[in-house]
């Protein structure tokens, strides 16, 4: 039978990412409230959508 | 777009029984990465798909890339067939999902789960605990990149 333990042994992988986290765009968000998470979320996401929108636009133009 | 607030404001005022996992129970622990989508793990017992039937109906649920015009009806009958639903609604994408990787089914996943106070509702999240192992019994590119963040989040947490 395999044993696992748990936390499981650090992964190269995820340590590997874990080099290019910015910390302190972590450490802001840990100052908001859940609400305030999401609400930032849902602004990210719209300007995201946007951001979408005017690239499509500008592709078309350039076509 | 995403509507997080009207999207759990409706499950919790049609008391839905689920749990939420994923990229926004990562945003409820503070991470900073984008989603698109809202994912929960539901209840599958058959009142709570009534619940969860009458919770979206309104929004016009509907089977996200499947080609325009194929039959979907909305309903009891139809959940209870599946296990896991990815949808598009008025108020944004939903996936309901049965159980997942690492975690199971609803009830497997209840004992650890928090609560969340938020939009004036009260639902259930993963534990950041739980998340990392969800996340990396997933095991692709990108669950090991959210791990490495939720590391980072607990490890700023201590």
């Amino acid at each position: 039978m395999v044993q696992r333990s748990y936390p499981p042994d650090p992964d190269p992988v995820v340590e590997a990412f874990k080099k290019d986290i910015d910390r302190t765009l972590i450490r802001e968000n840990l100052k908001l409230s859940v609400e305030e998470r999401f609400r930032q979320a849902m602004a990210l996401a719209r300007f995201a959508d946007e951001m979408r929108r005017a690239g499509r636009e500008a592709r078309a133009r350039k076509s | 777009m995403i509507e997080f607030d009207g999207l759990l404001a409706a499950l919790s005022a049609h008391e839905v029984a689920f749990i939420v996992v994923g990229g926004a129970a990562a945003i409820a622990h503070g991470s900073v990465r984008l989603t698109q989508d809202l994912d929960i793990v539901y209840d599958r017992s058959a009142a709570n798909l009534d619940r969860l039937v009458a919770a979206l109906a309104s929004y016009k649920p509907y089977l996200r890339g499947v080609p325009e015009g194929l039959p979907f009806r909305w309903d009891r009958e139809t959940l209870a067939r599946g296990l896991n639903f990815t949808l598009i609604t008025s108020l944004g994408a939903i996936d309901l999902l049965g159980e997942i990787s690492g975690g199971g089914g609803y009830n497997d996943l209840l004992p650890e789960a928090i609560e969340l106070q938020v939009f004036q509702a009260r639902c259930l999240c993963l534990s950041l605990d739980q998340l990392i192992r969800t996340k990396r019994a997933c095991g692709r590119p990108k669950d090991l990149e959210a791990v490495a963040e939720l590391e980072a989040i607990r490890e700023e947490q201590a």
